[in-house]
């Protein structure tokens, strides 16, 4: 029982982040129409932007010494009496990152914007109004210009970029066993919990929001209604890449940055499909479903099951409800 | 008026090469194709072999891309399992079955186990389609991957290290060059293409053009889509696992990772650049697809040499070109090079009254 509460937290945890990815996938489709294989790459672009500015940017030498490391006086002074691996210390130590780990991920998120904008200008709007095989094969070009342009830039392989959150180990008891937590995971899972509600609000409630949903409904009604439709593209666009800056971001700090952070892409798209594509509750029941399922999966079978489990569950969720959970069905017309 | 095109048989309009131009193309293709395997140098002749190899797999996409209209990012996984199916049988069969024979037992074997596993995959297409369909055939390329890649299994698969394979054994005779086994790969390449086009003349070929179409109005013409969509899966399955057992052939040693997502991406580019519904579709596009990352390797080569710094750079620039071409054709020629190469076809038929 203790096990399985664990790992149910551990399974909760990532699942937070999956909804956190999914969610850019989810507002690009509602808004273009356009699914997005390629969103695994942005997330990788974003671990590389924060990669970037949190650790290139700081260990040049013209940075100025306090972006590497803060260390102002009563720091020292705190530091000088506490007890080896006490929590107060992992907190100092992450005080002393913090202004590396803010530029890191404010400049993820203006270059992650920065891509996403142009990846929307340059290959999505000449082709409005085509077909969904072409816009959905464009992103596929994308994913290889993506994977190149990130080995070009990026030549040396990346190395420890710091946690966002003070990385206190958290012990507590639950049921007569003893949980063991990290709060780096929990303040990450707060994070993309709290990201994910604020854009399904901002969908739901801002005028902005409306425009999206109005274009998804119908593109050429909401164009006449004086929307303008290229507008939500970027916007939505936009939304999708700065959201992947800041998982790229999570996840660069829990498994390392390499190429591969591109490939947890395809199994967000799966749960993605599990959930439905235009249903946020869908989708975060699809990934808190999965990461859970990818846990226990890992408890009992070993850790490289768990990497087909989203695989399987979208083929068993597809043949059983082919619109996904919560997806809406299409009508079409003959 | 373009007198050219005179027919004075029906059965003069239903011949595949219909028109001088198309008959002088082809057949000079293939002389020269003819001469390649005797005269050409072992670096075309190895650079032409994978072309070979790919082209089988993408003609069989195309079956069931092209003409069924049916998405799938998971051909990949079929080529793995023809390529690990025709080594496999080879091993378990090699004291049953006379060595000299084992190809021609082999082979169909391999080609039946992947059009099984590719109606198999193929279930799905008949309660999904487009987008829903292209994740499931993902889906099922990485599961396959994976399950050969699993330690359970490498007793036959030989798991992460792969599998040597032999070479085939026609009646005594070795193919243990890589010009010989061009010329095999050749001939099955043409009797592949030319199976291909001959079947979308047929009643089954109709058919899946009828559900590329539209699926429900096929539906309503007495079309049974799960039959015809799942004979759609097998034989394109069948040629991919055709590709995989000469692939294995080919390449002494299989890897699994020779068979992952970029595999499949590579087979769907292919089709998409070449055009797709096309016969000749495939052809061009594998040519481009092989030719164009090996353009980039010589030029690199000819402009700084073989420094370890330069070697770095090659394969990203590689992929890019390779993404950039995917994306270039789909904005600016949806159709393919087929397109543009029935355009000249065209203009040098009716010359020198109507151009394109």
């Amino acid at each position: 029982m203790g096990q399985f509460i664990q790992f149910a937290i551990n399974g909760l945890m990532s699942g937070a982040i999956y909804a956190l990815i999914a969610v850019g996938i989810v507002s690009v489709y509602k808004a273009t129409k356009v699914v997005n294989f390629a969103h695994g790459y942005l997330i990788m672009f974003g671990a590389y932007f924060y990669y970037t500015f949190s650790v290139v940017v700081p260990g040049q030498e013209w940075a100025p010494a306090w972006l590497a490391s803060w260390q102002p006086g009563w720091m020292v002074v705190m530091r000088a009496d506490l007890q080896m691996f006490s929590p107060m210390g992992a907190v100092l130590d992450w005080l002393a990152n913090l202004p590396r780990i803010t530029l890191g991920i404010i400049g993820a998120l203006i270059c992650n914007a920065i891509v996403g904008r142009i990846i929307e200008r340059v290959l999505m709007r000449p082709l409005m109004g085509q077909s969904v095989f072409a816009m959905i094969m464009v992103t596929v070009g994308l994913i290889s210009i993506m994977s190149g342009g990130a080995q070009l830039i990026w030549t040396a392989d990346a190395g420890f970029v710091p946690h966002i959150a003070p990385n206190t180990p958290i012990r507590f008891e639950l049921f007569g066993t003893m949980i063991f937590l990290f709060g780096a995971d929990l303040v990450n899972m707060l994070i993309a919990l709290i990201m994910f509600g604020a854009i399904v609000a901002f969908v739901k409630f801002t005028k902005g929001g409306i425009a999206i949903r109005a274009t998804a409904e119908d593109q050429s009604t909401a164009y006449s209604m004086g929307i303008s439709v290229p507008k939500v593209f970027s916007r939505a666009w936009v939304l999708a890449s700065t959201t992947g800056a800041i998982a790229g971001a999570i996840l660069a700090t829990r498994n390392g940055i390499s190429p591969s952070l591109g490939l947890f892409g395809f199994s967000v798209l799966a749960i993605v499909l599990m959930g439905g594509l235009d249903s946020y509750v869908g989708v975060f029941i699809a990934a808190m479903a999965v990461g859970v399922l990818e846990a226990m999966t890992q408890w009992k079978m070993g850790g490289d099951w768990a990497e087909i489990v989203p695989y399987v569950m979208v083929l068993f969720v597809l043949v059983w409800r082919p619109h996904g959970l919560f997806g809406q069905k299409e009508v079409e017309r003959i | 008026m373009i007198n050219a095109n005179l027919k004075s048989s029906y059965a003069a309009d239903e011949r595949v090469l219909n028109n001088r131009y198309k008959q002088m193309f082809v057949y000079g293709m293939l002389l020269l194709l003819a001469l390649f395997t005797f005269f050409a140098n072992d670096y075309a002749i190895l650079i032409a072999s994978r072309m070979g190899i790919l082209l089988i797999a993408v003609v069989g996409l195309n079956v069931l891309t092209g003409y069924t209209g049916q998405v799938s990012l998971g051909h990949g996984a079929f080529v793995a399992i023809g390529a690990y199916g025709v080594t496999i049988f080879d091993n378990v069969l090699a004291g049953s079955v006379p060595a000299g024979i084992m190809p021609i037992v082999a082979m169909p074997l391999a080609v039946a186990l992947a059009a099984l596993i590719g109606v198999l995959v193929g279930l799905p297409s008949l309660r999904v389609k487009g987008l829903y369909l292209a994740v499931a055939t993902l889906a099922a390329n990485f599961i396959v991957i994976f399950l050969i890649e699993q330690d359970a299994f490498a007793r036959w698969t030989g798991g992460m290290v792969g599998l040597t394979t032999n070479s085939p054994n026609f009646f005594g005779w070795v193919l243990d060059t890589k010009r010989e086994m061009f010329g095999m790969i050749a001939v099955i390449g043409f009797i592949a293409l030319l199976a291909a086009q001959n079947l979308i003349r047929t009643r089954i070929g109709r058919a899946f053009i009828a559900i590329r179409d539209r699926d429900y109005s096929a539906e309503i013409l007495g079309i049974s889509l799960l039959r015809y969509k799942l004979t759609s899966f097998a034989i394109s399955a069948a040629y991919c696992g055709l590709a995989g057992a000469l692939f294995a052939y080919f390449f002494a040693r299989i890897l699994p990772e020779q068979f992952e997502l970029a595999l499949s991406l590579n087979l769907v580019a292919a089709l998409i650049i070449g055009g797709m519904g096309r016969t000749m579709g495939p052809v061009f596009g594998v040519i481009v697809v092989v030719l164009v990352p090996e353009l980039i390797k010589t030029l690199f080569g000819a402009l700084a040499g073989d420094t370890a710094g330069v070697g770095q750079l090659r394969a990203p620039l590689q992929e890019i070109a390779f993404g950039v071409l995917l994306v270039l054709f789909l904005l600016k020629e949806p159709l393919g090079i087929n397109q543009i190469v029935d355009r000249i076809l065209r203009a040098a038929n009716r010359w020198p009254f109507a151009r394109g």
